[in-house]
């Protein structure tokens, strides 16, 4: 039952590397693609090590640490598709920095007031994936703010990879604080609680990558004619428009 | 408990954001039609636009008008300016829920892949910067007394955001974006209109 419940996010992550091949979805976004191929290699390899205990120890800690450096990586792209044109101003560009900091620094001080029983390279893994998850709630609060504020349609990919992100991190900082909380006594619990949040994470990339996300269309390049046309059409609606009103 | 205070915020603003995400899955997209849209627009005066936002305008204002009148004069002329940028970001929106509207059906919209998407995006976020900036001038009232009176040019660039040429740029997308309507789609906006 456990090994079940265990492999479950795993085959539903073969499932969107599979969708994400068959809409060559790639194309659109190169690094959450790296992460789900690595996801699913990461799973084959910690299987394969399993009865092992020294090489799944690092083939454990080996893929954690890839996790983190491709989890920041994929919200640098998000961020990237998401604020493509407010990345333009000087302030824009400023967003994904400002939530790695505040990332590294709350990780930086939830370590220092209840430090990780890690020593060595594996504390530090264990920090950095802490900020990991505090960016991916932060770039999640960012793009529903912005679906807010300019009035899009959810239906796009990078706010699916980001509700996703979104969803698992919330859960799993939830689960990390009440762990120190409550000690290994929790541990049970948290380790089901992710698996199942992971799993519904998955989900919902499936869910967004079910359906290829249309090309922008080319448009040829506007004639000086037509480009007149088009004005004066516009003219006309807004001169109506003023006398409608 | 500094950390466990700004780490509990950040978990329930994600939470806020999870709640937002399933009214949004709950609520559904609403059908907007290309006639629902068009009539929602504001028309902006772009010439009035430009010279409100005119440096040789306020200096001539300056110039010619005593410090007094001048406050005052530039005081009505915030308050126009206001009205634009009201509508300016009103009809950014509305072109937004064009946008959405042109590709209603079941495969994903481009989206900020849009030329429309951007340049709405660009109109509010000066329209949002500069409103702030104005309504912080309009509140000062005896302030001007003291300090000297604002200059509307100063706004013409809010957040970092050129405003006049960001929404040129509105307009220009506005137009491709009817230029991508099929002949009878078009037809039915003219009749509509």
């Amino acid at each position: 039952m456990t090994l079940l419940l265990w492999s479950i996010p795993h085959w539903l992550l073969a499932v969107l590397l599979c969708l994400m091949l068959r809409n060559r979805a790639y194309k659109a976004c190169p690094w959450f693609f790296a992460y789900v191929g690595f996801g699913v290699a990461a799973d084959v390899a910690r299987l394969v090590t399993h009865n092992h205990p020294h090489p799944y120890f690092a083939t454990y800690w080996i893929t954690e640490a890839g996790y983190d450096v491709l989890g920041i990586l994929v919200m640098y792209e998000l961020i990237r598709m998401v604020l493509r044109n407010l990345i333009r101003t000087w302030w824009g560009r400023l967003i994904f920095p400002a939530a790695l900091l505040v990332g590294a620094l709350l990780s930086g001080a939830r370590a220092h007031a209840a430090p990780p029983q890690f020593s060595g390279i594996l504390y530090y893994i264990v920090v950095g994936e802490i900020a990991v998850r505090c960016v991916q709630v932060l770039v999640f609060v960012v793009t529903v703010a912005i679906v807010l504020i300019f009035g899009l349609r959810w239906r796009q990919y990078p706010f699916g990879i980001a509700t996703g992100f979104g969803l698992y991190s919330v859960i799993a900082l939830l689960m990390t604080m009440k762990f120190s909380d409550f000690g290994t006594s929790f541990k049970f619990l948290w380790g089901r609680t992710l698996i199942v949040a992971y799993s519904f994470a998955v989900l919902i990339w499936i869910w967004f990558f079910s359906a290829p996300q249309k090309p922008d269309p080319e448009l040829p390049a506007l004639t000086p004619e037509a480009w007149k046309e088009y004005q004066a059409m516009l003219d006309q609606y807004l001169k109506f428009l003023r006398r409608f009103r | 408990m500094f950390s466990l205070i700004l780490m509990w915020m950040l978990v329930g603003c994600g939470v806020l954001g999870l709640v937002t995400v399933l009214y949004f899955a709950w609520r559904g997209v609403p059908q907007r039609a290309i006639d629902d849209v068009v009539y929602f627009l504001y028309p902006v005066d772009s010439a009035l636009l430009a010279a409100l936002l005119d440096p040789a305008t306020d200096h001539d204002l300056r110039w010619s008008l005593g410090p007094r009148h001048f406050r005052e004069a530039q005081r009505r002329r915030m308050r126009v300016f206001g009205e634009l940028l009201r509508r300016m970001a009103h009809n950014s929106r509305v072109l937004v829920e064009f946008g959405n509207a042109l590709s209603l059906d079941d495969s994903f919209e481009p989206g900020f892949g849009s030329k429309l998407h951007e340049a709405a995006a660009n109109v509010c976020v000066y329209c949002t910067g500069a409103r702030l900036r104005l309504r912080v001038w309009l509140s000062l009232p005896g302030g001007f007394g003291l300090l000297r009176t604002p200059g509307l040019a100063d706004l013409r660039k809010a957040a970092d955001v050129d405003g006049v040429k960001a929404y040129d740029e509105l307009r220009t997308a506005a137009a491709e974006a009817f230029a991508r309507l099929r002949p009878d789609e078009l037809d039915a906006l003219t009749r509509g209109l």
